[in-house]
């Protein structure tokens, strides 16, 4: 595999599709586009530190005060110089304590390709950093999850069922969910599960706590 | 500042010219496995026409024909048809293996049953397996061969180049 700069960054771009909000960002100061799912996470942030990983957060810093940029990559220090390059999730409690209020993880291309237990290991590491009550955003796609049978399982179960029950390892728990499949009304239809952005698998998990008001407006 | 809230924006144009892409992160020129064995095994069935039906651009050796109508081998990797319902992918399997065409296709096994359909069929618990009999029960009179290696798929294998799952089917 090939180790430069040039690579990096188009295998980094490759997976992480929201830079491209960045990338038009940049080049218009007068109107800034936001997602609407992130638009939805801004209305729904706790007051307070705000740490998002591993997702090309850094077009979030127009619209969240106290944001902290963590990404796996050392080719982003280049794009964005104040983000934070931590490869191993053990090592973000040891670099920020429990000191986020709120951590936002979308469609986290270096989260991906492992099981469900895998992703719960990986929750178990951003949980220690995140307070009592605080939230965690986290969002994926079921493509991107190997080792379960699609054509046995229910696909929502499988996901929501696996949400419900992770607060015994991590203690977060499921507030929130938005788990949704492709429509075959038409059966030859070829378009995605919904939301390749974002994902179409979403949650809001609260830290110690069973239910959250949510803001849809 | 104003902000422009934005949804299903398409934020990669990337798709056709993936496997182009992948191929670039190695200095040293290779071959997909997967691209191999499908140029080999149209080599020893002695197939002479081949109607590719494709969307990330491969690199693949083929005789290929421009008519379906002319062809003697449907290949497809074109991974959009492992999107289709389970039942919309076996009324296409049938549509192409009409008039006694073979057919050679290349699914992405996590697409598979993407809308979350009950399958009224009795399948293995293990996916790989359940896949091979998903479409041996759903093609009663047909022959379904599987040509694909076994793995667990952990996101390094070009999945999104080549689908992965390949099986050689016809009517018997």
């Amino acid at each position: 595999m090939l180790n430069n700069d040039r690579h990096n960054y188009i295998r980094y771009r490759i997976g992480r599709i929201k830079h491209e909000y960045w990338l038009r960002n940049r080049k218009n100061k007068q109107e800034k586009l936001l997602d609407s799912f992130d638009n939805f996470v801004i209305k729904n942030l706790k007051p307070g530190n705000t740490c998002v990983y591993g997702c090309a957060g850094y077009y979030l810093e127009d619209w969240i005060k106290d944001l902290t940029v963590v990404e796996q990559w050392d080719i982003v220090k280049k794009i964005y110089p104040k983000a934070h390059i931590i490869k191993q999730r053990k090592d973000l409690f040891n670099t920020f304590g429990c000191s986020f209020d709120n951590f936002i993880v979308t469609n986290a291309r270096g989260d991906h390709w492992v099981n469900l237990d895998g992703l719960e290991e990986h929750i178990g590491f951003y949980a220690k950093t995140i307070k009592e009550d605080g939230l965690l955003f986290y969002t994926f796609r079921d493509t991107q999850i190997p080792e379960w049978n699609r054509l046995t399982t229910n696909h929502y179960d499988y996901f929501f069922d696996w949400a419900i029950n992770i607060w015994k390892t991590t203690g977060m728990h499921c507030v929130w969910k938005d788990i949704k499949f492709a429509d075959r009304t038409n059966p030859f239809a070829m378009d995605e599960n919904p939301d390749t952005t974002n994902g179409n698998i979403k949650f809001i998990f609260a830290k110690n706590r069973e239910y959250l008001k949510i803001n849809y407006a | 500042m104003r902000t422009k809230i934005v949804s299903n924006t398409s934020l990669y144009k990337w798709t056709k010219n993936f496997a182009n892409l992948q191929s670039k992160f190695y200095a040293e020129k290779y071959k997909l496995k997967r691209i191999h064995d499908i140029e080999q095994f149209i080599v020893e069935k002695k197939f002479k026409r081949v109607y590719h039906v494709e969307q990330t651009r491969l690199d693949i050796n083929i005789p290929a024909c421009k008519s379906f109508q002319e062809c003697d081998l449907v290949l497809v990797t074109h991974q959009g048809y492992s999107r289709f319902s389970c039942s919309g992918l076996i009324k296409q399997i049938k549509q192409w293996t009409n008039n006694g065409k073979h057919l050679y296709i290349c699914l992405n096994r996590h697409y598979l049953n993407i809308d979350n359909s009950k399958i009224p069929l009795k399948l293995s618990d293990d996916y790989q397996t359940a896949i091979l009999e998903w479409l041996q029960q759903s093609l009663g009179n047909y022959t379904v061969q599987e040509l694909s290696d076994r793995y667990i798929d952990k996101g390094k294998h070009f999945t999104w180049s080549v689908p992965d799952k390949h099986y050689y089917i016809w009517k018997n």
